[in-house]
């Protein structure tokens, strides 16, 4: 079966069945930013964003994803600030978790670039780092938000209900 | 390959790891394992494995002896099943899922044997024999002087004895006796296990996600009676490993798989999979200590069941170790250890980040602070007055030097202010020692752009290649860009005794410093260093050089406790590591926070339920790791440096003294902890037990199921 | 973990929807967010043959608020229940039960009739819902009844859904002027709850249900009724919360034994009235 969904940017032509899960059609794709690790949605390390939002791709089906926009970090430039903060922050180490942190933080600072300690930490609870990088992401996180602070339109006061 | 040197390709999902490593043709393997605890394998049917799919049953690796890094008590497919997920056999597929499916459908004859499933009771006279032959292994360059105790389940028995502890507790005005365990907790790295097989004319090569990538060599190159050079291990970077991806784990059934299919073969474990492959040991451990009024420390005595699960591993040597942290970095006349490490019918048990020093430090200093009390001393003034100093003997015989215990716990108690109210607060100060005897050696070569540098240290988030870059850089005059690092292999990269117990950016250090010295002696175009520490303990008494140099740190923690729910608050967590020279500050602060989220874990929440042997929470929901909120409102740690110093390796230093201080902060309230992890459920009984309520046992239980065990014996 | 081949059923309309149910009924499994079957998917504790998504059916995402009654899209996600603002500003208590639910991840993907059909033990939304007084509407070809959540959910994973219906909506009356939801953790901030208790007051009447402790929500009306229509001292709770720990008889699980989910259970309960009565 042929799913057309929106990867990246670019309309892509899934050849997989609508019950295959998105982690491994996005593998197949040779997106390998998106990692089995736990296979029950805790860790978040297989974390891709639907029409902009963060879900799981161990969990979430091919079949959900048809007609949507999925991005991965592939998808990023590279230079995104949120990219920019993890690295001059260096918020990882192994850096396996570390793409499923870097969509959940965009998804987050896009919404709300100046949270506070509390909103970082609950908007981040579900993304796990077994090296223990946490203190480091926060900074990361809180140094990207104050770059995209910059950039909100006058007329957006860039907070959704906290 | 050479994986990225460039931060940038994490960010950027670039990175690759062991996981994404593809061979034209592989296959893809799954694994047949046990459900029984203790059973013989009467027979093996491959027959309904489908065509299109490779099959290894027992007779397919008859022809292969054992391994083992310490005691070659493994078998590739286990002819006795001695865990529950032993593999007795497996199914190369063209897909993982066709894998999965086939291995479901090869039928395995058990006949069930008695099972034991804690140390302590594994020594009862009656209890069965899992290794009645004990094998000790030759094959290990950095042997310890393994020790079984014939005819039981003492794979390996560690000795102290220095001076005459019977005369020293005699002569002592107080003596204190505790018994304290630590239950089994799994490494939980986000990459599982992964490794690939592949055979081209009788030569083997294996890529691994892999820390040790001699020892492995050495390990299938005697499996499959090959030497050595016709074995070939590439360690790809890994997503994390902390001890649990060291020796042979998948290598050796992969390869009997290639071998069978005549095609290269994969394995990835999955999550469930990875709590039986290799988790850390559980202890029981026993202290006696005796003091004089004033607080000298006249005599202590150390008994360590430490549980290695089936087969030994590095469990001997992991054995040594905790049996002489357990000593505590103290001046005592009088020292007797014994740590013996115990065949359960649990999973392998092996390197865990802090190698045993976990648990004997959460057993030494715990008991530090109830001799304070029984003193009616400070535990800080207690502890100051027996610190080993520069000069000073350990009770291995060496003596110290570069010692900085005093500084370190001076650090952690300013840090929590313990010295103006020590109410909720609490201390540990530890020592731990680096893999002695151990060799290291580099090579470094000029490119038209810069060097390459070659180096056996493999990478698992640690920071290992950045130091190397940096400290070849600072040698060699170039930018860190400049130096290429190509991943381990052991077809190029110069000898390693292994990537373990925070050793690489010390003795790569300086083996670098001779190859560069090598180097510019000789034509500038190419050097090659080595250094060789030699050292060890004699198995029996304990005596000779445990390290060559120490790892120093200490733990500083305030808390609060809901006395309602037992549920504990870590107001403030400090952690302080001796790091000598520092070569790289951010990774080196990195560790330290890596090394304390970790303890945290393991002080309050982590342990492996086991019931009749099986694991009951082998998923990330039921086995919790800590997450971002769980870090202490105050989470703060230091690095303590000395001019001239040598770099001392500190990726493990400060996860042994989480634990311990946070529960000689709740021993500041009174509340007696002696289980890990202390549990809001422990913590309540210990409540009751300070408050002389009925139900209070002081033990509590953390069990979820009635009866279920979680790896520690009951002395 | 690849399922091989299995039929996907997407249909776009509730009607759609149902008549495929009623076709099909238990041999294709119904998935809305993904979050629980994919799991038993994944741990391989379900093959199904067949996959009924509701993904594509508009009609389950609606919320409105219909003569004060609150009602909710099966389909709607927990992420939208936390933030909606008329949920938020007449049911705080329930966007408050749906905002704890695991990570903000989970709750994009995990639905309001998801949590429900799945009864899953250790899930927060039921118990609130409960004590609010919900109803989850069950519709079939031959029609819809509206269950109260406590009939809904009988215990471990199974609820009174038939074959031939599929959960459509949930209806929550207005709310009490006072409630409260207590969530409690014994290991990591990430972890499901231990004990959970949602209370919530009304003139008359006194609702305390207790979460994660047995295979469904634990309520004693009667336990309750010794309130009557008195205000709740520090001594009143401490009885009913006394009562509840008599009543209860938990589970044990990795986070924590049936012994220390009574004692917390009574600590919790007292708690969550305290706080009502605040």
């Amino acid at each position: 079966m042929t799913i057309g969904i929106r990867l990246n940017g670019r309309h892509t032509a899934l050849e997989c069945e609508p019950t295959d899960l998105l982690l491994d059609v996005l593998r197949d794709e040779g997106l390998t930013s998106v990692r089995e690790t736990c296979g029950i949605g805790v860790c978040g390390a297989c974390t891709v964003l639907l029409d902009g939002e963060p879900v799981t791709g161990c969990l979430t089906m091919a079949g959900h994803a048809r007609g949507r926009e999925v991005t991965t970090v592939e998808g990023l430039d590279g230079a995104h600030p949120v990219q920019r903060a993890f690295v001059a922050e260096r918020a990882f180490q192994c850096g396996w978790c570390t793409p499923g942190f870097v969509l959940t933080a965009k998804r987050l600072l896009e919404e709300n670039a100046t949270p506070s300690d509390a909103e970082i930490a609950e908007a981040l609870g579900g993304n796990l780092c077994r090296c223990g990088c946490y203190v480091r992401i926060t900074e990361a996180v809180r140094r990207a938000g104050a770059e995209m602070a910059k950039d909100v339109p006058p007329n957006n006061t860039g907070r959704k209900g906290a | 390959m050479t994986a990225a040197i460039g931060v940038d390709a994490r960010v950027t999902g670039a990175a690759r790891y062991s996981v994404d490593v593809e061979r034209p043709g592989m296959l893809h393997a799954a694994f047949v394992r046990s459900p029984y605890a203790h059973a013989r394998v009467r027979s093996v049917d491959v027959s309904a494995v489908p065509g299109g799919c490779v099959a290894l049953a027992p007779a397919d690796v008859a022809d292969l002896g054992r391994y083992g890094c310490q005691a070659r008590d493994q078998r590739v497919l286990a002819d006795v099943a001695r865990y529950a997920g032993d593999v007795v056999a497996a199914v190369a597929a063209p897909t993982r899922a066709e894998a999965r499916a086939a291995a479901g459908l090869v039928a395995v004859e058990y006949e069930e044997l008695p099972a034991v499933f804690d140390a302590v009771a594994a020594l009862a006279p009656d209890a069965v024999l899992l290794h009645p032959e004990a094998a000790a292994s030759a094959e290990e360059e950095v042997s310890i002087g393994v020790r079984p105790v014939p005819g039981t389940n003492v794979c390996h028995r560690f000795r102290l004895v220095s001076g005459d502890v019977a005369a020293g507790l005699a002569e002592a005005d107080v003596v204190v006796e505790e018994t304290f365990r630590t239950p089994s907790a799994a490494h939980v790295p986000m990459e599982p296990h992964a490794a690939l097989a592949e055979w081209d004319d009788g030569r083997l090569t294996v890529w691994a996600g892999t820390q040790t990538p001699f020892n492995t060599r050495a390990d299938l190159a005697g499996l499959f009676g090959l030497d050595p050079e016709r074995v070939r291990v590439v360690a790809p970077p890994m997503g994390g490993s902390f001890g649990a991806k060291t020796f042979v784990r998948t290598e050796a059934v992969v390869a009997a798989l290639a071998r069978r299919a005549g095609r290269p073969v994969k394995v990835v474990l999955d999550r469930a999979e990875e709590f039986v492959t290799l988790n850390r040991h559980p202890a029981t451990i026993r202290v006696r200590v005796g003091a004089r009024s004033d607080g000298t420390l006249v005599a202590k005595e150390v008994d360590c069941w430490v549980d290695t699960g089936a087969y030994a591993d590095c469990g001997p040597g992991v054995a040594t170790k905790l049996g002489y942290a357990g000593v505590g970095p103290y001046r005592i006349p009088h020292v007797r250890v014994e740590a013996r490490a115990i065949y359960t019918n649990l999973p392998p048990n092996g390197a865990y980040r802090g190698y045993g020093a976990m648990q004997s430090v959460w057993a030494s200093e715990r008991t530090m602070d109830v001799l304070a009390g029984r003193l009616g001393m400070s535990p800080l003034d207690l502890r100051r007055r027996n610190l080993l100093r520069d000069g000073d003997r350990f009770a291995t015989g060496e003596v110290m030097h570069d010692v900085r215990f005093d500084e370190c716990l001076q650090a952690a108690a300013d840090a929590v202010g313990y010295e103006a109210d020590p109410r909720g607060k609490g201390l540990c100060v530890l020592l731990k020692g680096m893999q002695t005897p151990s060799r290291a050696a580099i090579a470094v070569e000029r490119t038209p752009v810069g060097y390459v540098v070659r180096s056996a240290s493999c990478e698992m988030g640690q920071g290992v290649r950045r130091s190397i870059q940096l400290m070849a850089a600072g040698l060699l005059g170039c930018e860190p860009g400049q130096v290429e690092l190509p991943d381990p292999d052991t077809d190029v990269s110069p000898f390693d005794t292994r990537t373990t117990s925070s050793r690489s950016t010390h003795m790569m250090g300086r083996a670098l410093a001779e190859a560069v010295a090598d180097l510019r002696s000789n034509g500038g175009e190419r050097g090659f260093g080595e250094v060789r520490d030699g050292g060890g303990l004699d198995p029996d008494t304990g005596q000779g050089i445990a390290s060559t140099h120490w790892h120093q740190g200490a733990a500083g923690a305030r808390v609060s406790v809901d006395e309602e729910t037992g549920r504990v608050t870590v107001e403030h967590l400090h952690g302080v590591a001796y790091a000598g020279r520092v070569v790289d500050r951010a990774g080196a602060e990195l560790q330290n926070e890596g090394s304390l989220t970790m303890g945290l874990g393991t002080a309050l929440f982590e342990a492996i339920d086991f019931s009749d042997g099986m694991v009951g929470n082998s998923n990330l929901s039921d086995y919790n790791v800590p997450a971002l909120g769980d870090l202490p409102g105050r989470f703060t740690h230091e690095l303590i440096e000395r001019e001239g110093a040598e770099v001392h390796g500190l990726g493990e230093t400060v996860l042994p003294p989480v634990p311990a201080a946070i529960g000689n902060a709740l021993h500041s309230l009174g509340l007696h902890l002696r289980d890990l992890p202390m549990t809001p459920e422990r913590v309540l009984a210990a409540v009751d037990a300070r408050d002389g309520r009925a139900g209070g046992n002081g033990r509590g239980g953390r069990d979820g199921r009635d009866g279920r065990d979680s790896g520690a014996g009951r002395a | 973990m690849t399922l091989g081949a299995v039929e996907w059923l997407a249909p776009s309309t509730l009607r759609e929807a149902i008549a495929v149910r009623a076709e099909r009924g238990e041999e294709a499994t119904v998935v809305a967010g993904g979050t629980f079957v994919g799991i038993l998917i994944n741990q391989g504790l379900l093959s199904p043959s067949a996959l009924l998504s509701l993904g594509d059916v508009a009609e389950l995402r609606g919320i409105e608020v219909a003569g004060g009654e609150l009602r909710l899209g099966a389909g709607v996600t927990h992420r939208t229940v936390e933030r909606d603002p008329s949920v938020r500003a007449g049911w705080p208590m329930l966007a408050r039960a749906f905002a704890v639910v695991a990570s903000p991840r989970v709750r994009n993907q995990a639905t309001v009739g998801g949590v429900l059909a799945d009864a899953d033990y250790a899930s927060d939304p039921p118990a609130a819902l409960q004590a609010l007084g919900a109803r989850a509407v069950l519709r079939s070809p031959d029609g819809e009844r509206a269950v109260p959540v406590e009939e809904l959910i009988l215990g471990w994973y199974e609820t009174c859904i038939r074959p031939d219906e599929l959960l459509v909506e949930v209806r929550v009356p207005p709310s009490p002027a006072r409630a409260v939801y207590r969530k409690f953790r014994s290991r990591s901030s990430e972890d499901r709850p231990c004990v959970a208790v949602a209370a919530a007051r009304d003139e008359g009447r006194l609702r305390v249900v207790v979460g994660a402790v047995a295979g469904r929500p634990q309520e004693f009306a009667d336990v309750c009724a010794i309130a009557g229509g008195r205000e709740i001292d520090a001594a009143l709770a401490a009885e009913i919360a006394r009562g509840y720990a008599d009543r209860l008889e938990p589970i044990a699980d990795a986070r924590g034994s049936a012994d220390y989910r009574r004692r917390v259970a009574a600590v919790e309960v007292r708690r969550a009235l305290e706080e009502l009565a605040a």
